[in-house]
């Protein structure tokens, strides 16, 4: 990837953050870390290899809906309008996904469900002969304890479904902690590969890293998933130290360092 | 109708239905969780092996995964036992099907104490727990006749379905004239003294105790409810407002299936009927080689719903006594 095509989609991820900044900035708290997390994923799969129509869309945790609405708007298929009115009273974007969530095909909320949802649409596909479709399933490495995701890695992966891509964001993050602190899911790259699919696992932050991967996944005559080795932290320096990245507070002095800050970046 | 026991039986009624339905809708597939030929669509998986999806051991993948295909315009049929198309996997009907509405037709075999494989294998609240999540539609059928009209009824419902079978021999109750409906109960016969109101495997058992109960001089009605909902509630109380008192008969918990359907219609109504639920009595059910000693141990035999209809008009002298049916190979009749 050559550094032209790097600063754009880093500028892109600043974006996302940008936009989920301004989406929980009225509420003083939420799932901004979420976005922080995947923004790099989020930017690459929405420069190009994610095709609206074509391809298929599963945000398996439904909180990180909120970076799906930003990707949203970032291809220009929500308004931001309709991203000002996340999570408030009778807007359709709520701030755990719902079937009124826009942009999306399946949202979650129910952890673990995502990836069987992602494993039917691509099965779905295959039974329409619709082979140029790819189904993009996030994944959050917290889910991975629930078991719902190992029986639909085993079946996808029986069914040689290579139109499957998981994009696992590895943020060591979930309710009450660390996951590392909670249940060991490493190594997580051989456990997905002993259930046979193909795994990359890369700094989910470095654009080039994550665009190559997802590249080679889509491409792959099997399942395959990207690991991305991810903060929820990331690219906004304005946090205090500790912050809970789960649930993010965000006071409006520090929505306004943190909009300097993105926007200083180029966002 | 054949009014009384024995029944004859047939063989996957239920299986045979399904492929028709398959030849002239190709928007059908077939998924099954390891439970293949107990659920009859050994059939489907011959005929149309390229629309038979195997599933595996694996009921929370299954129904997600029935979920998204019905997202895509299938009408995906999903088999196994009625507790592990319900109760294991409630939360994925909840999320993957009922709430976004999908036609998902759950299929779910065994249900009540007709198996003695103990309560990891009894659907005992599988009707409550279906009944109350909105969107489902919830059919528990009483012989072939109905199962072969209710598969072919329940695959253009918009929503997602649960229809409840019994395994094995399937008694054929209803002659070619029967003619199921989604939307109305079905008054059988009328009656002033008690009505009875079955589903399922139970309508067996109510018509032999209305036999029962008319030889002893009471006018019995007999309502059968294959659509436990939406519930047909003004034809109900049509049916309820005629006599004095009302029983229900279920192979199932009496909390949260039909009688508790039953029982709401009443108290919504205003009117005073005296109502008795033949059904578990809030209880596992244990210990028994067969389906006959569970359904007489736990209160689900056609005395037992001759005695609730005795009480239910406050008899007090001795209940008419149930005749025993003897039955050969291949015929059925109720405990």
């Amino acid at each position: 990837m050559d550094a032209a095509r790097r600063r754009e989609l880093q500028r892109r991820a600043d974006r996302l953050r940008l936009r989920a900044v301004r989406m929980v900035a009225p509420h003083g708290f939420g799932y901004l870390g979420q976005a922080l997390s995947s923004a790099e994923v989020m930017a690459v799969l929405s420069a190009g290899a994610y095709r609206p129509g074509v391809d298929e869309l599963v945000i398996s945790p439904g909180h990180y809906v909120i970076a799906a609405y930003a990707v949203g708007a970032e291809m220009g298929l929500l308004s931001d309008d309709e991203l000002a009115t996340y999570g408030q009273d009778g807007s359709h974007l709520e701030a755990i996904g719902t079937e009124t969530s826009p942009f999306v095909d399946v949202t979650g909320g129910s952890l673990g469900q995502g990836l069987s949802s992602g494993v039917g649409l691509a099965l779905a596909a295959r039974l329409h002969g619709r082979s140029d479709t790819t189904v993009f399933v996030l994944l959050s490495d917290g889910e991975l304890e629930e078991g719902q995701v190992w029986e639909a890695a085993m079946f996808a992966a029986h069914q040689g479904l290579g139109n499957l891509v998981v994009l696992l964001d590895a943020n060591d993050s979930q309710v009450d902690g660390p996951v590392s602190s909670i249940t060991t899911i490493e190594p997580i790259g051989e456990k997905w590969e002993s259930f046979g699919w193909v795994a990359h696992d890369v700094d989910g932050h470095d654009v080039a890293a994550v665009d190559k991967a997802l590249g080679l996944s889509i491409a792959a005559k099997r399942p395959s998933v990207v690991i991305a080795r991810t903060s929820t932290t990331h690219g906004l320096e304005c946090l205090p130290e500790g912050a809970d990245g789960h649930f993010i507070k965000i006071s409006p002095e520090l929505v306004a360092a943190a909009v300097a800050e993105l926007e200083a970046r180029g966002a | 109708m054949r009014n009384l026991p024995p029944y004859p039986t047939e063989l996957k009624p239920y299986g045979r239905a399904l492929v028709e339905l398959a030849r002239t809708r190709e928007e059908i597939l077939c998924l099954s969780g390891d439970l293949t030929r107990q659920t009859e669509i050994d059939l489907f998986q011959d005929e149309f092996p390229e629309r038979f999806i195997h599933a595996g051991m694996a009921e929370a993948n299954m129904v997600s995964m029935a979920g998204a295909l019905a997202r895509r315009g299938f009408v995906p049929f999903v088999h196994t036992f009625g507790v592990f198309a319900t109760r294991r996997p409630l939360d994925q009907i909840v999320n993957c099907v009922a709430y976004p509405n999908l036609p998902v037709r759950l299929v779910g075999f065994m249900p009540g104490v007709s198996s003695p494989g103990g309560p990891s294998h009894q659907a005992i609240e599988d009707v409550a727990l279906m009944r109350a999540l909105p969107n489902m539609t919830v059919v528990d059928v009483a012989d072939a006749t109905e199962i072969r009209q209710a598969v072919g009824a329940i695959v253009d419902v918009a929503g997602p379905v649960y229809l409840r079978l019994k395994r094995g021999e399937i008694p054929v109750i209803f002659g070619a004239d029967h003619e199921f409906s989604l939307t109305s109960a079905q008054v059988l016969q009328s009656g002033e003294d008690v009505l009875l109101v079955a589903s399922g495997m139970m309508l067996s058992a109510a018509l032999a105790a209305a036999q029962v109960l008319g030889d002893a001089g009471l006018s019995v009605g007999v309502v059968n409810l294959p659509v436990i909902k939406p519930l047909d509630s003004s034809g109900l109380l049509a049916a309820i407002s005629d006599a004095r008192a009302v029983v229900t008969a279920e192979n199932h918990s009496v909390i949260g299936g039909l009688g508790s359907a039953v029982a709401e219609v009443i108290a919504e109504s205003g009117l005073a009927r005296r109502l008795r639920r033949v059904g578990l009595a809030d209880t596992f059910a244990e210990g028994a080689k067969d389906a006959t000693s569970l359904f007489r141990k736990y209160g689900l035999s056609t005395q037992d719903v001759v005695d609730a209809a005795w009480g239910a008009i406050e008899r007090h002298d001795p209940a008419p006594r149930a005749p025993v049916v003897e039955t050969t190979p291949g015929e059925y009749a109720p405990v």
